[in-house]
């Protein structure tokens, strides 16, 4: 569906994309994952032919994207990090108009409109002007107007930015819906609890460049973190520190702010020996927690740094 | 395209700042203010123009040409005299002048000492002594260059049908002066209007407020909006030419209820015909939103800069075009002739004077067609500017 080849943009002397590749397949839910800065926008402009690149290719659909190129232009929805809405619009006036973009037939845009609104949860909001609503059904209406028009392809560039829970949610929710429908959906975020959750494959972005693809199980598996155990303590001493480092699976132990973090690769009974050697030093503890590897682990290990840097 | 229409129409009317307030309530309340100003000032200012006549033989003026026909006083018979009988005729049929026939040296005392306005020598070339240059002076020059132009036509009639001589003479009795006193509202004078001329002239060209507002929802790096517009599958061009529609639309309508304001609510009679000056404030309305077209597509600059940019050069043309001061209009075109081609406020208010004081139709045409010529350069500089494909960033 999208395939993107050695982009490659410059700002002045920043390198924005560098040899940035890409492939999203025909009906999956495409997460594009890094942190803000990361070139995940840059990279959505340039595939939408809105930026101009210095090297590469970006191929939609089969076709060269260009500027021009209207016959792909009209099966992409595009929802923007921004919202991208007309503040002198009504609720419904806005979705029709760009709807109205994409399909003339005015009886087929109403279906479609009033499709749109219920699918976003903005019935009660039909005449309502942009300045009323609040973030998220800002967001549901910036949605909205990028998807009214059924496209095959979606591109969703931060959707939930600043958005409440309870709206992020039905948006996520919204996202997969249009997936069941037969949409293809290319999502950029930098929350990868968002995007572990609805993503078949998710590409991991740093610096303009794309660090690490795979389905999520794909690029766990790519890390050594097979476990992180978290466990609440008061102290913790050097020795013991010694001790849980020579434990076969254990690679990283850490104390920080009352919790002792010890990262594991993936063996079984790692909780049951740290539990055990904490008693046997006679150190308290409170709360244990056991977690699988996150997307943040991947990221981690590969650049460094936290994703939530 | 009627789809784009209608959503461009809808988005533009619901923007105040930008379509409403510059381009229409601001030029109302300005109307408003300048009328209560003008119609004063010209209540208490303007009277009737004294000037002294000097016969050719009682004139010592070496640039005037003396007669030889036995005139030798302000008292000898005046009957002979073309310009005398045409100034008689002036001063009969209007209040326009009040003529007082002097020795030479008499009427430079009066006009010195500001009993006068101007002086008038007789003979075969007439000619008119100031000492200043406002509205009874401009009046006294009207007057003797109306005079001339019938003079000239006199003589052609002399060597080419000389029996039709009488009739001509007439005729000339009964000629009337370009220059007459005509009511604003009852209360002013010609020389006022010129200030309206100006104003419509700024009008027009705070149309570049909705020009603005399109190259905002048109470039995809000056708004989100417009960024989601360019990855639509709706050609650029057509985008382009829908606002630009919606905008002369909103605009003309504008410009329009200025005008019929300016005739039903302040009574304004300019002597022109108003359905003509309809045409002018067409072009205008067109010249008005491409230039804001065109300045706001131009560069990376801050929407206030851009909107700073506008108000500087609609205000400067209008300043130029004599909206503070008509003077500044009638110098401006003598020192730098050429600004009034370039300036579209000195345009407009041209073309407004063609209809109403001039009566010239061919400069008219020349104006109408200076504007449409700037509109379409402005409009396709716009273009090139705001058709970019590709941007450097959004």
């Amino acid at each position: 569906m999208v395939q993107i080849e050695n982009l490659v943009k410059r700002y002045g002397d920043v390198i924005a994309l560098d040899h940035f590749n890409l492939q999203v397949r025909e009906g999956e839910i495409f997460g594009l994952l890094g942190p803000n800065g990361s070139g995940k926008t840059t990279a959505i402009g340039c595939m939408l032919a809105l930026l101009k690149f210095d090297r590469g290719s970006v191929r939609i659909m089969g076709e060269e994207m260009a500027p021009d190129n209207y016959r792909v232009k009209r099966q992409i929805g595009v929802v923007m990090q921004d919202v991208a809405v007309f503040e002198e619009l009504s609720v419904y006036d806005n979705i029709d108009y760009f709807c109205g973009l994409y399909v003339s037939d005015r009886k087929r845009r109403r279906e479609l409109v009033e499709d749109a609104i219920r699918f976003v949860g903005l019935e009660d909001y039909r005449k309502t002007y942009p300045k009323k609503l609040s973030g998220g059904l800002l967001r549901r209406l910036n949605i909205a107007c990028g998807i009214a028009h059924r496209p095959k392809l979606i591109i969703l560039d931060e959707p939930t930015v600043a958005v409440d829970p309870q709206s992020r949610n039905r948006i996520l929710e919204g996202i997969c819906e249009l997936n069941r429908q037969g949409s293809t959906i290319v999502y950029t975020s930098h929350y990868m609890e968002e995007v572990e959750q609805i993503c078949t494959r998710i590409t991991i972005m740093d610096h303009g460049r794309s660090i690490a693809s795979g389905t999520k199980e794909e690029l766990k598996r790519m890390i050594k973190t097979g476990e992180t155990i978290s466990v609440e303590t008061g102290m913790a001493e050097e020795r013991l520190m010694n001790r849980l480092g020579s434990l076969p699976p254990v690679f990283d132990v850490k104390y920080e702010e009352g919790m002792l973090v010890v990262r594991c690769t993936r063996s079984e009974g790692s909780l049951v020996s740290i539990l055990k050697i904490l008693q046997e030093e006679n150190i308290p503890f409170g709360r244990v927690y056991s977690e699988p590897p996150t997307l943040n682990d991947v990221f981690l290990e590969i650049t460094g740094k936290a994703l939530r840097d | 395209m009627l789809h784009l229409v209608k959503y461009a129409m809808k988005t533009k009317l619901r923007n105040f700042n930008n379509v409403v307030f510059w381009p229409l309530v601001f030029p109302l309340a300005l109307a408003t203010l300048l009328y209560l100003a003008v119609s004063g000032m010209d209540e208490a200012d303007f009277e009737t123009v004294p000037v002294a006549v000097v016969m050719a033989q009682a004139s010592a003026d070496p640039t005037a040409e003396a007669e030889t026909d036995g005139n030798t006083g302000p008292e000898s018979n005046n009957g002979a005299d073309p310009f005398l009988l045409f100034l008689d005729s002036v001063e009969t049929e209007s209040d326009l002048i009040r003529t007082e026939e002097m020795f030479w040296e008499d009427a430079l005392d009066a006009l010195e000492n500001g009993e006068v306005e101007g002086i008038f020598c007789t003979g075969a070339a007439p000619s008119l002594h100031v000492s200043g240059s406002g509205l009874p002076e401009t009046i006294l020059q009207s007057l003797l260059d109306s005079y001339m132009e019938g003079k000239q036509t006199l003589e052609d009639i002399a060597q080419t049908h000389p029996e039709g001589m009488e009739d001509a003479l007439g005729a000339m009795e009964n000629y009337r002066p370009v220059v007459r006193q005509v009511s604003l509202g009852g209360k002013t004078t010609d020389g006022t209007a010129q200030y309206f001329y100006a104003l419509i002239g700024m009008g027009c060209l705070y149309g570049s407020f909705i020009g603005f507002q399109c190259a905002m929802s048109l470039q995809a790096n000056l708004s989100p909006v417009a960024a989601r517009r360019c990855v639509s599958c709706v050609h650029r061009l057509k985008m382009i030419a829908a606002e630009a529609a919606a905008a002369f639309g909103i605009h003309f309508v504008n410009m329009l209820i200025l005008l019929i304001y300016l005739k039903y609510i302040l009574r304004l009679e300019f002597t022109g015909s108003y359905i003509r000056m309809v045409p002018v404030v067409l072009a205008g309305s067109m010249i008005g939103v491409a230039m804001g077209l065109f300045v706001s597509s131009f560069g990376h600059m801050k929407e206030s800069v851009k909107i700073g940019i506008l108000i500087a050069v609609s205000m400067a043309a209008s300043f130029l075009a004599g909206l503070m001061n008509p003077d500044i209009k009638n110098a401006a075109e003598q020192h730098f002739p050429a600004l009034r081609l370039i300036n579209p406020a000195s345009l407009i208010s041209d073309a407004l004077y063609c209809i109403n004081v001039y009566d010239a139709p061919r400069r008219l045409m020349t104006d109408l067609i200076i504007l449409f010529v700037m509109c379409g350069v402005m409009i396709f500089g716009a273009f090139l500017m705001v058709r970019r494909e590709r941007y450097d960033s959004i």
